[in-house]
């Protein structure tokens, strides 16, 4: 199984180094690296999209959040989607016209303020960053689980390809390599679930009735891997050969009570056919939420989930829009009225695509409740086809799964690089080639290391707290620029470097455990709830405040946004007389 | 000497009993007389940023912002009202539809279609819109003799 596990993760990844480095021969100029040349198809375009936007928790983390935590974690994938659907509504035909590379370039080119580019720039790289840490923590879990190696191999690992094929070969030939990676993505999860759910019938939804704690369907023997502490709803009576509560039994019949027991690493339990499912520590679910409950109160520890909800619903449903490493893919769109049909075309990939990991995880409970003994929840569809389908064609499925779950890291990790690397090289740097290449290196260095520190939070946890930081910054800079003509550029200052610094400070808060219950959980632990009206308040009222210094320009600026490019392309000068001739034919 | 056609609109009148010919009438204008065309708004207008311009750009963004918030609260009535819904009536989170929880079908399925057919009718309706504008802006001349 490890075999074909390692050669599917080796091939994803050569694969990207080579088409990546057939891009070098191509990638001439600076804007070549920066973003491939205009001319993409809508439906290549928008799978490029898709493969970039669907990272290690679309992948891995979403559907071990729902095994643990519950049906509500589902809001992560509908919000992920319907970020899209945003972003089609208000922003990818403007941003297209407007034809700045980044959103820095929007921001300098809409309001004219080097200043505003600058702090536009530092978020950039606090986003990019703290999306590249959960890709580096879902390629440090899945070597591990693949390989057995050490946490850290994975991750520097992943560095090492990303930031060298990022340096090497700039995104020419990422284009083409993300496309394929969605497919790749789709088929390593969309297989999987299908050939799954087929192999398992629909024989038993005893663990979907409400209000249940899983039980085990049929006898199973548990092999405990490593040192677990875990809890039990109800006492039990398991056959334990190995190390349970400091006591060493050989096959023998023990009463488990209803409290929390500490197995050692090999150890192994069985359980008769109704039994309770013992439950790790990594994934116990936040207490006062059912699993069937709508309503999500991951990240929270179980504090007012309603109000933690709509906190996940605000961050990721505005949080695409503000994404540094999503918006340079639009600009490979033609005219606006392709940049609304590929986000359309990626509204229905993404759809496809999110169904699956619910699937994964509602087999999960049903046919493999053994999972709920896992390190952790993002491991879980990793373990998932070997346990459901035993020897080669469970092999073959899991080996799939992980070469997917590779190419989401690539594929997203990239994106974020070129983004981050552009932007330092740009605006921090002299600018070229040489300079991006060496900030790719050093922007790739500082996300391994980091990363090397944040092993034990849900990789879709993270992934959220990076949309609240782009939903309470970048969101109201680009909405407002694009609607409002009286934005201004103190009001765009303040609202970036308000709501961002805000949202971040809340999440770091919550990363260091500063509040574990009540209201102070959710708000730190949720930020968006009320960082995303705090930043739009602030850029609103202090453009109001700020009137007299609306840039002069503003007219032809909105009127460069919003023509349709039938009318901005057209030589108006000549206009009335070479009409008049055209018509009378001379 | 220029002569351009023109075809006399129709007036808009109850139709009569009996269908008329289209009337055509023949303009023949002097080649100083063109420049009366820049009274009609045009292209021009957007360019120099005249307050006809502004008007035009700014009637248009309207539209366009009027179109998209409208689709956003569609989608947006959809979705966020669900949350709301089951926590108010616990039931509705702990029914199941043939052993499957209502949730799971909502949450994991049933939404994305809602999307999709909400993209799909902004991305039609600002196509036409934006076609409309062209016309109004920079109407197609069209030859009467072809």
């Amino acid at each position: 199984m490890t075999d074909a596990s390692i050669g599917a993760i080796a091939f994803v990844t050569l694969l990207t180094i080579v088409v990546g480095a057939r891009g070098i021969r191509v990638a001439r100029t600076p804007d070549d690296f920066m973003v491939a040349a205009r001319q993409v198809p809508p439906g290549i375009n928008a799978a490029a999209i898709s493969g970039e936007y669907l990272s290690a928790a679309s992948f891995l983390g979403i559907a071990g959040l729902i095994v643990s935590q519950g049906l509500g974690s589902l809001w992560y994938s509908v919000g992920y989607t319907a970020g899209y659907l945003v972003l089609l509504l208000l922003v990818a035909a403007p941003l297209r016209r407007f034809g700045a590379y980044t959103i820095p370039d929007f921001a300098d080119g809409r309001l004219g303020s080097k200043g505003l580019r600058q702090a536009a720039t530092a978020l950039v790289l606090v986003i990019g960053w703290f999306y590249l840490l959960p890709q580096m923590k879902g390629a440090g879990i899945t070597l591990q689980w693949v390989l057995g190696t050490p946490y850290w191999v994975g991750v520097v690992a992943l560095g090492v390809v990303v930031s060298g094929n990022i340096a090497m070969g700039g995104m020419k030939g990422i284009t083409f390599v993300q496309c394929f990676q969605y497919w790749l993505k789709l088929c390593a999860i969309g297989i999987p679930a299908l050939v799954l759910l087929i192999a398992t019938g629909h024989d038993s939804a005893r663990n979907l009735q409400p209000d249940r704690a899983p039980v085990f369907t049929q006898a199973t023997v548990v092999q405990v891997s490593q040192a677990t502490d875990f809890t039990l709803t109800r006492p039990v009576r398991a056959t334990v050969s190995g190390l349970i509560d400091q006591r060493e039994y050989r096959h023998q019949t023990v009463p488990l009570c209803a409290c929390r027991h500490a197995a050692g690493a090999g150890t192994q339990i069985g359980f008769a056919a109704g039994s309770p499912v013992p439950t790790s520590l990594a994934m116990a679910p936040a207490p006062g939420v059912s699993w069937d409950s709508p309503l999500s109160a991951a990240g929270t520890d179980g504090a007012h989930p309603l109000a933690s909800t709509y906190g996940i619903i605000i961050a990721t449903f505005f949080g695409a829009v503000g994404l540094p490493h999503i918006l340079v893919r639009f600009y490979t769109n033609p005219d606006g009225e392709a940049a609304r049909r590929t986000t359309l075309i990626v509204v229905l990939m993404l759809s496809t695509f999110y169904m699956f990991p619910a699937l994964l995880a509602v087999l999960t409970r049903l046919h493999a409740p053994q999972l709920y003994l896992a390190g952790d929840p993002d491991d879980v569809i990793l373990a998932l086809p070997s346990l459901l389908l035993p020897g080669l064609p469970g092999a073959l499925l899991a080996s799939l799964v992980a070469a997917g779950a590779f190419a989401a890291f690539l594929s997203t990790s990239s994106g974020l690089l070129v983004s981050v690397a552009g932007a330092l090289s740009h605006d921090f740097m002299n600018r070229g080639v040489t300079s991006f290449r060496w900030c790719a290196i050093a922007a790739g260095a500082v996300a391994t290391t980091a990363s090397l520190l944040i092993g034990r939070f849900s990789l879709a946890l993270l992934v959220g707290w990076a949309f609240a930081i782009a939903a309470s910054s970048f969101c109201p800079l680009l909405v407002l620029g694009i609607w409002w003509r009286q934005l201004t550029r103190a009001g765009a200052a303040a609202g970036i470097v308000v709501g961002g610094g805000a949202c971040l400070t809340a999440i770091v808060a919550s990363m260091v455990g500063a509040a574990t219950s009540g209201w102070s959980a959710v708000l730190l632990g949720q930020p968006a709830i009320w960082t995303v009206p705090l930043a739009f308040s602030v850029m609103i009222v202090t453009s109001l405040l700020t009137q007299r210094t609306l840039p002069g320009n503003v007219g032809q600026v909105m009127l460069r946004m919003h023509l349709p490019e039938a009318l901005s392309r057209q030589d108006y000068r000549s206009l009335p007389l070479e009409r008049a001739r055209r018509s009378t034919g001379r | 000497m220029e002569e351009t056609a023109a075809a006399q609109p129709q007036p808009a009148q109850p139709q009569p009993a009996q269908p008329q010919p289209a009337q055509r009438q023949l303009v023949v204008w002097r080649g100083d007389q063109m420049p009366v065309q820049h009274n009609i708004p045009g292209p021009g207008d957007l360019r120099d940023d005249t307050n006809t311009g502004r008007v035009l750009v700014g009637s248009l963004i309207r539209a366009q912002l009027g179109l998209s918030l409208m689709c956003l609260m569609l989608a947006l009535a959809v979705t966020v009202s669900f949350p709301l819904v089951a926590a108010l009536v616990p039931a509705i989170g702990r029914t199941t539809v043939a052993g499957i929880p209502v949730t799971l079908i909502v949450l994991g399925f049933a939404f994305y279609p809602v999307f999709l057919a909400v993209g799909w009718f902004y991305h039609r309706q600002a196509r036409q819109l934006e076609a409309r504008f062209i016309h109004l802006v920079d109407p197609p001349v069209t030859d009467p003799d072809d």
